[in-house]
């Protein structure tokens, strides 16, 4: 099988997010980055798929700057066999990430299947899985906790609302966003850090991958930090009364109800 | 040539033949391993070492009743055997005796001999007694141990009657400087035998003792008694500084393909000797936290299981097939076994013959963890978090001097030229407890004007959590980024309050170009003590007791200035725990158990918590911040923290002094 996961790389959880003086985006000096922890589900599953189909390769892709080199060796580390870097500006937007990923992914002679986190952890969008499949053309299954693979496709177990799940099948080609639950990702062992030492990473640009900035369809302008955590409220009283004004000040203060 | 020199001849012959190849055996086995071990440096030091522990039995004497008893049989085993040399020499040359050393210097040899034979026989009677009726829990069961004894008490049995004969049938002119032989000869007397039956007899007991020599001497290199061969050697070789460091792997030398052992024969010629010199006398099973917390792992049985995994290969190895022999983790030596070290070295200190338990570990971990990327689940996370944020608890590593905050610390940043480095440690960065315990030195360390300062965010975790659970890579990784950083600001004095970090900077930085003067903070304020620049005045006017971090005491040697420190506090009553100092029990923590769970058996933090209960003392007082959580939990979880405290030395001390 030639199996595909596409990974993000984003700061480590925890990173003290700082912004830019001209609020453009943040602040990346200083930042550890990591991969987003749903990609390395999806490394996992496809290291695992591959070590059962004998024949088989595992390529990793990632579209950004420089920098996300590093995670591709992780991800080589791990074990993946091949990777595919996508050189993009620090702003791109998931549209562009999305649309430079399915262009690296079209120039592959044959694409059974792609693993991706079902959402990153610094923008938590949720939008570059599927924007991918809809650029391929293929089906995708998103928040997969369970995968049973049958010989003409993908028997998933999703979770939707509500703590229910549902069954979804769906043929190859498939994009397969993983939850956390779908497996336990593994430690790469030292020899395999040294032999992603030496691995090539391909390298592809826009041109290559038929993207451009007019891919970008957001732009972002004025970043703020959060308000800082206000400290917490002790109501006191009879629990009667204490149900009383949790209610008044939901309602008046927090406004939520 | 008699038929008695053509007899021994045979017989020796045959067993000394046969006891040297099956030593021929055991060497080769040992040649057969792959790790490295050099171990002949230092030479006049060893010698003295061997001196003391070999002839002087001090280690062994550290028990004392089986101490006595040992060096009893040890010093009967030499004496006597000149005794038996005379034999067979006398044997091959019929009549040949040690005669010619003179009169006096013969019978004195024969009054020690005789006696000493006695002395064996009584030792003799104490380890069966011991053995059946005692029974120590380390001990055991052991059918060898009983061959061994009824042996060696046949031996001295043969030679009290050997002689007894003798002197009634020969009466021989030395016969009054072998007392007990005559009491035997005495008792022997009422049969009312004729000389000549009595000198044949004494020629057959002489016969019974050559031979059952004979047989121990075949015997010998297939059973535990192979220590009295192995031990000797195995204390020449050990480690000898008390202060051990982990030895390093060298990743820059590319024809190193295994990390770690994941075979016995991956581990390296010292430990198969350690195995040959093993008695099993449990002394290291007796002290180890997870033993006796119902733990799988006893340092005694993972030695035996390691020498029957050697022997099990041994075909193999013999034939060079070293890719064929069969891995360490079995059903005897499992993942938990090796899992549940703590490090403490309470097994190193307590073995007589030197055994090094926790280098083997340490082995074995490597290799599962980086080459097979086995261990406890939860210390991914560990790894992961020393990965991206220099320590193994999750934090920012833009968050380590926010313990400090308005304590006016200075970061070598700002200003390098100081006495001293203070070397935080992510447990004093980060972890709740231990900052105050940081804020309480700090605050010490300016009482006495000290120009100190810290590495504020360029400090990075030393690497040792990652080093004893087997990382030895991330612990590299780690260990010279720091070493950069401190040679970067020339540091030469530094003071930790962590023994972990203590251990790691002082014996460990130096394989990696790390030189530095380091004190722990114990040695730190006792100096400013006696220097006078701190005076405590205070009255505390409570019990303490004062635990033992391990990686202070057995790993570094010092006990006594933390409590010199607790004794400079005014009106403070120091009680000792019923095991402390080398005794010490580990509260746990160790050898990365820290960041595990302890799903098997009892919590040992709770038993060591238990022992500081019982001194009644309302203050526990710690050294290590390992220890202090470890400690601190126990408390809780035996409901006491209304009534007892656990405090660092540091918080006690800044606290007397105003």
């Amino acid at each position: 099988m030639n199996i595909y996961v596409c990974i993000k790389q984003v700061p480590d959880t925890e990173t003290k997010i700082k912004l830019n003086p001209d609020q453009s985006g943040i602040d990346t000096a200083g930042i550890k980055w990591i991969i987003s922890p749903y990609d390395e589900l999806a490394i996992e599953e496809s290291l695992r798929l591959r070590d059962k189909n004998p024949g088989s390769t595992v390529t990793v892709l990632a579209a950004g700057p420089a920098r996300v080199v590093e995670s591709m060796r992780t991800a080589l580390a791990m074990g993946a066999d091949n990777a595919i870097h996508v050189e993009l500006p620090e702003a791109a937007d998931n549209n562009w990430v999305a649309k430079s990923l399915a262009g690296a992914l079209k120039k592959e002679p044959k694409v059974d299947i792609i693993f991706t986190g079902k959402e990153a952890i610094d923008d938590g969008a949720a939008q570059v899985s599927q924007l991918v499949a809809e650029y391929l053309g293929i089906s995708y299954v998103t928040v997969v906790l369970g995968i049973e693979y049958l010989p003409s496709g993908v028997k998933c177990k999703r979770e939707i609302e509500g703590g229910s799940f549902e069954m979804v099948e769906a043929s190859y080609p498939v994009l397969i966003a993983a939850q956390k639950g779908l497996n336990e990702p593994r430690y790469a062992s030292l020899p395999n850090i040294m032999k992603a030492k030496k691995k090539e990473i391909k390298v592809l640009k826009t041109s290559d991958v038929g993207t451009s900035e007019s891919d970008q369809k957001i732009r972002y302008k004025n970043y703020q930090l959060p308000p800082p955590k206000q400290a917490g409220k002790k109501i006191s009283g009879d629990p009667a009364a204490q149900a009383k004004e949790l209610a008044r000040l939901l309602h008046e203060e927090a406004k939520v109800v | 040539m008699t038929w008695q020199t053509y007899l021994f001849l045979l017989l020796a012959g045959a067993a000394f033949s046969y006891s040297a190849y099956r030593f021929s055996l055991l060497y080769r086995l040992m040649k057969g391993h792959q790790g490295k071990a050099n171990r002949l440096d230092h030479i006049p030091e060893r010698i003295l070492t061997t001196i003391a522990n070999v002839l002087g039995q001090k280690a062994v004497l550290k028990k004392r009743a089986a101490g006595i008893m040992h060096a009893t049989i040890f010093w009967g085993f030499i004496i006597i055997s000149v005794g038996t040399l005379e034999q067979f020499v006398g044997t091959l040359y019929q009549g040949a005796s040690f005669e010619f050393i003179g009169e006096r210097a013969y019978s004195s040899l024969l009054i020690v001999q005789d006696s000493l034979t006695a002395a064996v026989l009584l030792a003799v009677g104490y380890a069966f007694y011991r053995r059946l009726i005692v029974r120590p829990e380390g001990l055991g069961k052991s059918k060898d141990a009983t061959i061994v004894l009824i042996l060696t008490g046949s031996l001295m049995l043969s030679i009290l009657l050997m002689n007894g004969f003798h002197i009634l049938g020969s009466e021989p002119w030395y016969q009054g400087s072998m007392p007990v032989s005559n009491l035997v000869a005495h008792l022997l007397k009422g049969f009312g035998l004729t000389p000549e039956f009595n000198i044949a007899m004494s020629t057959l007991f002489k016969w019974v003792h050559m031979c059952i020599v004979l047989g121990f001497s075949v015997y010998i290199p297939s059973s535990k008694h192979l220590h009295i061969v192995a031990a000797g050697p195995n204390t020449f070789l050990k480690t000898l500084p008390r202060e051990k460091g982990m030895k390093p792997i060298n990743f820059e030398d590319e024809s190193i393909q295994q990390y770690g052992a994941a075979k016995v024969t991956d581990l390296s010629w010292k430990d198969a000797l350690d195995y040959y010199s093993c008695t099993e006398c449990g002394r290291c099973q007796d002290l180890c936290p997870a033993h006796n917390t119902a733990k799988p792992l006893t340092p005694k049985m993972l030695i035996l299981d390691l020498k029957n995994n050697l022997y099990n290969n041994k075909e193999k190895i013999l034939a060079g097939k070293i890719d064929e022999v069969s891995p360490i983790i079995d059903e005897h030596v499992t993942e938990d076994v090796i899992w549940a070290c703590t490090s403490c070295r309470a097994c190193e200190i307590a073995c007589p013959v030197f055994i090094e338990h926790t280098d083997k570990i340490y082995d074995i971990r490597r290799n599962l963890v980086m080459m097979e990327s086995k261990f406890p689940a939860e210390v991914q996370t560990v790894f992961k978090n020393m990965e991206t944020n220099a320590s193994p608890w999750a934090f920012a590593s833009s968050d380590r001097a926010n313990w400090a905050d308005g304590l006016n610390v200075k970061t070598m940043a700002e200003d390098s030229q100081v006495d001293v480095l203070l070397w935080v440690g992510c447990a004093g960065s980060y972890d709740d407890r231990n900052k105050k315990v940081l804020r309480a030195f700090a605050s010490l360390l300016k009482k006495a004007n000290v120009k100190f300062a810290i590495l504020g965010t360029e400090e990075q975790c030393t690497g040792d959590p990652a080093r004893r659970i087997g990382n030895e890579y991330l612990y590299q990784t780690l260990a010279k980024a720091n070493i950069e950083t401190l040679n970067r600001y020339q540091v030469k004095k530094i003071v930790t309050a962590c023994p972990h970090c203590f251990n790691t900077i002082k014996n460990e930085y130096k394989d990696f170009g790390g030189n530095y003067e380091v004190h722990h903070h114990s040695q730190f304020i006792a100096q400013l003590v006696t220097q006078g620049k701190i005076k405590p005045t205070k009255t505390l006017d409570e019990s303490v007791t004062f635990h033992d971090s391990c990686y202070l005491g057995r790993w570094n040697n010092i006990y006594e200035q933390p409590r010199a420190v607790l004794q400079s506090l005014p009106a403070i009553n120091l009680v000792e725990m019923k095991s402390n100092q080398d005794q010490s029990m580990c509260c746990g923590a160790g050898g990365g158990r820290m960041w595990m769970e302890e799903k098997i058996g009892d919590r040992i933090n709770v038993a060591r918590t238990e022992q500081a209960l019982a001194t009644k003392a309302g203050i526990v007082a710690a050294s290590c911040p390992f220890c202090m959580t470890m400690l601190t939990d126990g408390v809780k979880t035996k409901e006491m923290q209304d009534k007892v405290k656990v405090m660092d030395i540091a918080e006690l001390m800044d606290q007397a002094t105003p």
